[in-house]
């Protein structure tokens, strides 16, 4: 733009180079920030495969009451404990032990059978069952429900047939009857609704962006501490030098996070055997989107710290809010427009989206088309936001610096 | 006891100068708790998207439709072909879609047995789930009204006709929380884990500034040479701030939101100021072991955070690899979520929950085989700047 003098861009790759180098340097001799990027940024998702490593919980114990304790009701029981996600811990006398037990943590449900089951069966009325499921984990209501419901439908058939045999219809006409709709169950992506893949695909980008923010920050923290400001670093700057400071650091994280975010993406999913349906090179194209937008948003808030250590005081509780705000578990549908709103402020949203969407179920760089586009945009915000931060601190500190003149510098 | 007054009223103008002491533990819980509050207000959610591909178009493909579409749990939106409604599932935007075959009402006249296929996105827990068992119920009570209308035609009574359907009612029934509401599920334990977090991560910074900002001596100055009493005085002021915080959020969530409890509030309360005192003997340890104010807060944080997964109200505890279970036992909001689930979901009493205030309590020791390490970098001040 300005062609006033010609070694303009040489000036401008110098002092951008200078940049660069510094920063890295200041990372590397940081052991903090150190910590926080390689020790943070790959002991979590590892830490995580670990905990999440069996994703489904299967044959949780329940306690069964048995009332009726006729031919109907005992195949019941068989049934349900034959269902992987339940299984009969005990049977008891009565519903008093059966709470005993539950309050006890033993079991994490009761299934129970009234004393009128098989005869109301028997009659040709309806039988009822009660299950009680444990709310402490909304697993063991799940599983509990599932199963019995399974086990409920399996049983039903069996009767209709009986009922309808008894009738004079059999064969090929009362199954027909019996099941008129043939259903075809599709259950992409995570069959066994497993919680490792559902939550992983989550977390994998949100340490990315969270562990770069921390670090940064804390890096930024640190160097306003000592009154020096990031913003006024190489002195033999020219110009105002924004575009050149936030791009020559930014470059600095760049190159980490790229070697960062590839083991991240594309090993730790291979490692503890993740879906892994996309293109590898698709994932570095959304990661590259990512990662840029993730610097210029860690320049833009990390204004906010002004000393090394509070980073972590006072955000550390943003990252499980971020993670609720991607949608992965509460559905984006149902979050309340104020909040979808703030989502919108984190890269985290877009990335683990597109991500969720390329990785885990298989789509394309087209099917994440809008994702990228709303990274794109933050993209372009946050760097505008991250050089206006640059200017409007390095004349503060000017003026401070300015103010400050006569005393003796103090580090 | 006048020392400890002095590093009381020490501490109290620290809190004042520094605003972060302030944000980070007032303004953070109170954030957290409108923000989780809030984004989990409906309790469950409702009107998720349920795709539908209508080949069909027949009054009884309308009609399927439109039930599902009244049910609360889900809201229909309509497709044309199966590849918009797939790639919509995939891009996150369709929890679940339906597919109605051509044919389907004239194939259900005629006891062909048409093919009905669903797809579930399975990617977004809660609305997958939903979704899909609100799927499965549609379904059955589309092949009990088909049967109906045959035993309809076979003058059966209509009351046996119900027997015949639905032979076995099945009656759930969810203690501790009726309504099935997972926003209920998640902040009675998430708001307390936000609690610990705060209160690990301040007890950290409070202690460990002391060192970094090399003004440890004249605490110690101020307390008399006595560790103790300068740490006591120091956490006074906390342990009230925390103390508060911490009954305002079991009143604001068991009184206020009226949450389902089945104890006492206040047998809450003691929990959480159990939960309170076992976080800041983990934070005394942790800069005690630490003496290094940067060093303690990532430990601190990388701590704290890994509560949240270990205390195993997500996934529990049992379902984790054997190994690491055992690690669950070194986080306070494991013992606060097991009294929880004896106090709020069982009501069991103190014959229920009193092995968990003898593990918060044990935590208290945590300080002690660190004091003599924190007394030396306070009185020494071998602060690394760097």
């Amino acid at each position: 733009m300005k062609k006033t003098k010609i070694s303009y861009a040489g000036q401008w790759l110098r002092d951008w180079y200078g940049i660069f180098i510094h920063e890295l340097r200041l990372i590397f001799s940081d052991a903090g920030a150190m910590v926080v990027f390689f020790v943070g940024g790959l002991l979590y998702p590892v830490l995580y495969n670990l905990i999440y490593y069996n994703g489904s919980v299967d044959e949780i114990p329940v306690a069964v009451v048995d009332l009726s304790d006729g031919a109907c009701s005992r195949r019941f029981v068989q049934e349900f404990d034959a269902t992987r996600e339940c299984e009969v811990y005990c049977k008891c006398v009565s519903m008093a032990e059966a709470e005993q037990l539950l309050r006890e943590r033993k079991v994490h449900g009761i299934l129970y059978i009234p004393r009128d089951f098989d005869s109301c069966l028997a009659r040709m009325e309806q039988g009822h069952i009660s299950t009680y499921a444990d709310m402490s984990s909304f697993l063991y209501y799940k599983n509990l429900r599932t199963a019995s419901s399974l086990v409920m439908l399996d049983e039903v058939h069996q009767i209709q047939l009986e009922h309808y045999a008894e009738a004079g219809f059999d064969g090929q006409s009362a199954s027909t009857l019996v099941q008129p709709l043939v259903t075809e169950e599709n259950i992409p992506y995570n069959r066994p609704f497993s919680y490792t893949i559902f939550f992983i695909s989550a977390a994998l980008m949100l340490v990315i962006q969270q562990t770069m923010f921390y670090g940064s920050s804390m890096l930024a923290g640190t160097l306003r501490e000592r009154n020096h400001s990031f913003a006024s670093l190489p002195d033999r700057l020219q110009g105002l030098g924004m575009g050149r400071v936030v791009l020559g650091r930014g470059a600095a994280y760049l190159a980490i996070y790229l070697v960062i975010g590839t083991i991240v993406t594309l090993l730790i999913p291979y490692l503890f055997r993740l879906p892994q349906h996309a293109a590898w090179w698709e994932i570095l194209v959304l990661l590259g989107f990512f990662v840029v937008d993730c610097i210029f948003f860690s320049f833009t808030w990390g204004t906010l710290i002004t000393r090394r250590e509070t980073v972590f005081v006072l955000f550390l509780s943003v990252s499980p809010i971020c993670l609720f705000l991607t949608g992965f578990s509460w559905p984006e549908t149902a979050i309340p427009g104020l909040w979808r709103a703030v989502s919108y402020i984190f890269p985290s949203t877009f990335g683990c989206r597109a991500f969720i969407n390329l990785n885990t179920a298989g789509g394309t760089l087209q099917t994440i088309a809008p994702e990228i586009r709303a990274l794109t945009v933050q993209t372009v915000i946050y760097y505008f936001l991250a050089c206006a931060a640059v200017f409007a601190e390095n004349r503060l500190h000017k003026r401070l610096a300015h103010r400050r003149e006569p005393q003796p510098s103090e580090s | 006891m006048r020392e400890i007054w002095k590093v009381i009223r020490r501490e109290v103008r620290i809190f004042r100068q520094r605003p972060v002491y302030i944000l980070a533990s007032v303004g953070v819980m109170i954030f957290n708790t409108v923000f989780y509050v809030t984004f989990m207000q409906d309790g469950l959610p409702h009107d998720l998207p349920v795709g539908i591909v209508d080949c069909d178009r027949s009054s009884t493909s309308r009609s399927f439709c439109q039930q599902l579409d009244a049910t609360q749990l889900s809201q229909v939106v309509y497709y044309d072909d199966l590849h918009r409604a797939r790639r919509d599932m995939q891009t996150g935007r369709l929890t679940a879609f339906i597919v109605i075959p051509e044919g389907f009402n004239d194939d259900i006249q005629a006891s062909r047995q048409p093919h009905i296929a669903y797809y579930v996105n399975s990617l977004y827990f809660v609305g997958g789930a939903l979704s899909y068992s609100s799927i499965l119920t549609m379904l059955n009570l589309t092949n009990g009204a088909v049967q109906r209308q045959f035993l309809r035609a076979r003058g059966v009574s209509e009351g046996e006709i119900l027997s015949r359907i639905q032979p076995i009612v099945l009656d759930a029934h969810q203690i501790g929380n009726t309504t099935t509401s997972y926003g209920v599920y998640l902040n009675s334990v998430l708001l307390p884990g936000v609690l610990e977090m705060i209160v690990i991560l301040i007890t950290v910074y409070a202690v460990g500034s002391e060192l970094k900002y090399g003004t440890s001596r004249h605490l110690m100055k101020t307390a008399g040479g006595s560790l103790v009493k300068a740490i006591t005085g120091k956490m006074a002021v906390y342990t009230l701030i925390f103390t508060v915080l911490g009954i305002s959020l079991e009143l604001f969530l068991y009184h206020w939101l009226h949450y389902p409890i089945k104890g006492s509030v206040w047998w809450m309360c003691l929990d959480i100021l159990l939960l309170v005192a076992a976080a800041q003997a983990a934070g005394l340890f942790i800069i005690g072991l630490f003496p290094n104010l940067r060093l303690a807060v990532s430990v601190g944080a990388i701590y704290s955070v890994l509560g949240f997964s270990l205390a195993g109200f997500t996934l529990p505890v049992e379902a984790m690899l054997p190994g690491l279970r055992g690690f669950s036992a070194i986080f306070p909001l494991r013992h606060y979520y097991l009294f929880y689930v004896q106090e709020a979901i069982f009501g069991s009493g103190f014959a229920g929950w009193w092995q968990e205030v003898v593990h918060l309590l044990l935590f208290l020791g945590l300080p002690l085989p660190v004091f003599r390490r924190l007394e030396d970098a306070y009185v020494n001040q071998r602060y690394e700047k760097d």
